[in-house]
């Protein structure tokens, strides 16, 4: 038997799943050097080696699994694969499903493992197929909740006026010096975030997709622990705000829109999370003419609204929602576009990417 | 690379503790079986100098595999158990500044404190990375439990610390540039993690082994655990074979009816022993083969609605 040499297996399972996985050259030479050091002797050896290293979830061992077999699968053409793989068409007359290429009948498997196990990468093609390069077919999908929850933080007016808790070591330590003898520690009042957000989000209708991440971004903002936002108002509508506004994600606590404008000074920061009309593709007058009166509304109280859209920029072209960006800073609901926007209602203003670029 | 000897290669057989084991390594041996797979990441992991990140059910053996790793190669053992408020800094060291205060004060009233307001090394205290760093002649096994308990920035915050040139600074004793504490043979690290989600941050999953204990599947693998972990007891606390076949095939039925919280490994061998030993003499296989309610239910059931599900067997 000829010696296995594993390293342009290696490379080229690397290749596929490099931007899958977010892996770096770091974990590529990583796992050169554990075949260097006489760990992928064997296809069999390599193939428990290579998901320890690269993947770091169960369902990415799972994809992993899927994509070795297929790689085995084309390498291994001639020879009589070990793992009954079918070989041609007419080499499988009993498989019901009569799918041409190789590793097909496996793909169902794809999205039910990574639905159930795989949280925070909902929204995946279900027609993936292996053969192609998989990351130019992974949809566009909204910020992960982990990135929502850092982005808050800097969501922040740090004023000192807590409670008087705060241990100052070094001014302990110098009035000590200063009195010559110790007599009692020195406190400072802890910092309390004083920032003030009003959240509008757009629910049902064109929206349904986006509930959950629109529920991550109020349950991360809510979170006392991680976002510190002092005062919070989350308000739900339907298209577009109107005189009432409700309080629930089922709309059925109306507020007055009046009444939340109120609570609004020039430090209150406003975010709205709509697809203005982005995801059916539409264009309508009347849509655009209620929301600038209702964000001329806003305007008139602070200048620190930003929006958020969950569709991607390219999906903005021709509709409402490319003219409301006129209006308002609108932002992509994407890691990048999410931070930009607190930049905008924390009062640190950056240029609106999409009016630049159509300008 | 660095091959290393045999001795730093993790074999799931503690007979290979070596007589001359550090001081600091766990004392009692740590019954444990490991699937050949988990076997060879530790050893990859020791290898490539990498931390071994555990994930998987609640009970299934994360912890209790560095206690194992670090008996079997009798080396030094260090625990930092991760809560809400942990900060990085705290597993490599703790400056008491308070405390160093305190004693100028306290040493004019008395002489005898064992400590030299002078010497701010005195009022240092290492946590688990830091008593790692500095063992010289072997590596340290570091187990990090539970990570995800801590904050979001906290694995961030590891990162520098667990890779080369693995040191640490000490500002407030003036350990730093040349007078860092470095680490002569890298430590062993091993990180545990209970969240399913993939919710530790990128960077830092980049840099781990990861490793998802799975609960055995079949009821030969549950029973070669049993015997691991009886094999020290005398025989007359041990329980027979039919009885650990019939616990451990009746273990597997209700999990696989699916309760809302699955009982892991370690409520398996509470409720072994509770069959065994609990009553005054051990519970009959024959009642427990035929399936009316579950014998101290209280052991597996940690949820209301599974609780109600299954009646007690009296």
């Amino acid at each position: 038997m000829s010696p296995f040499n594993p390293e342009p297996l290696v490379a080229r399972l690397f290749r596929r799943v490099r931007k899958r996985f977010d892996l770096g050259m770091q974990e590529y030479l990583t796992a050169l050097d554990a075949v260097k050091g006489g760990w992928g002797d064997s296809p069999d050896h390599l193939r428990q080696i290579l998901p320890l290293l690269w993947c770091h979830s169960l369902a990415e061992q799972g994809e992993f699994a899927l994509i070795w077999e297929s790689e085995m699968a084309a390498t291994k053409e001639p020879i009589a694969s070990k793992s009954d793989k079918p070989q041609g068409k007419s080499s499988r007359k009993d498989d019901p499903p009569p799918l041409p290429p190789t590793p097909e009948p496996e793909i169902p498997i794809a999205p039910s493992t990574s639905s159930t196990n795989f949280a925070p990468l909902p929204v995946r093609s279900p027609t993936l197929t292996l053969e192609e390069e998989p990351s130019d077919l992974q949809l566009h999908f909204p910020a992960s909740r982990r990135s929502m929850t850092y982005t808050w933080r800097y969501l922040r007016r740090l004023v000192a006026d807590g409670s008087v808790t705060v241990l100052d070591i070094e001014a302990t330590v110098e009035q000590a010096a200063r009195q010559g003898f110790y007599l009692a520690p020195v406190y400072r009042r802890r910092e309390v975030n004083h920032a003030h957000l009003i959240l509008l989000i757009d629910q049902d209708g064109s929206m349904m997709p986006f509930h959950r991440f629109t529920r991550d971004l109020v349950e991360t903002a809510q979170d006392q622990e991680s976002s510190l936002i002092e005062a919070l108002g989350v308000y739900y509508f339907h298209n577009v705000p109107t005189d009432e506004i409700y309080q629930d994600p089922h709309c059925t606590k109306p507020v007055p829109f009046s009444e939340v404008l109120a609570t609004c000074d020039d430090d209150t920061s406003v975010l709205i999370v709509s697809d203005a009309g982005a995801v059916r593709g539409y264009r309508r007058m009347e849509r655009v003419r209620a929301t600038t009166d209702f964000l001329m509304q806003i305007k008139q109280r602070s200048r620190l609204v930003s929006w958020l859209n969950p569709m991607p920029t390219e999906r903005w072209e021709s509709t409402s929602a490319e003219i409301i960006a006129y209006l308002v800073q609108m932002q992509p609901m994407d890691d990048t576009g999410l931070s930009q926007a607190i930049d905008v209602v924390r009062g640190q203003a950056l240029s609106n990417r999409h009016s630049e670029s159509t300008l | 690379m660095v091959i290393k000897s045999d001795r730093d290669r993790f074999q799931n057989n503690p007979k290979l503790r070596p007589k001359n084991a550090h001081h600091d390594s766990p004392q009692d041996l740590e019954p444990y079986v490991a699937e050949p797979e988990l076997i060879q990441a530790v050893n990859l992991a020791i290898a490539l100098q990498r931390p071994l990140l555990l994930e998987g059910e609640a009970g299934c053996g994360k912890t209790r595999l560095a206690i194992a790793v670090a008996y079997e190669l009798g080396l030094p053992f260090y625990r930092w158990n991760v809560r809400s408020t942990s900060k990085a800094k705290e597993g490599k060291y703790e400056y008491d500044a308070i405390l160093r205060l305190h004693d100028v004060q306290a040493k004019q009233v008395d002489s005898k404190l064992g400590r030299d307001p002078a010497n701010p090394k005195d009022y240092r205290r290492f946590g688990a990375l830091g008593k790692a760093f500095q063992v010289e002649d072997c590596s340290a096994v570091v187990l990090i439990d539970e990570i995800d308990k801590a904050d979001l920035d906290f694995p961030n915050d590891l990162l520098t610390v667990l890779e080369q040139p693995w040191e640490i600074e000490i500002p407030e004793t003036g350990e730093i540039d040349d007078q860092v504490i470095r680490a002569k043979v890298p430590p062993i690290v091993i990180i545990t993690s209970n969240q399913e989600k993939g919710n530790l941050p990128i960077p830092f999953l980049r840099r781990c082994i990861y490793y998802y204990v799975s609960f055995p599947k079949d009821a030969a693998s549950l029973q070669k655990i049993v015997a691991a972990h009886y094999q020290t007891e005398q025989k007359a606390k041990r329980p027979s074979t039919p009885l650990i076949q019939a616990a451990s095939q009746r273990f597997l039925e209700i999990r696989k009816e699916g309760l809302l919280k699955n009982p892991g490994t370690s409520e398996f061998l509470d409720w072994l022993e509770a069959l065994q030993n609990f009553g005054s003499k051990p519970y009959s296989v024959s009642d427990l083969a035929k399936g009316n309610g579950i014998p101290y239910r209280e052991l597996l059931l940690k949820m209301r609605d599974d609780w109600r599900k299954y009646p007690s067997a009296s």
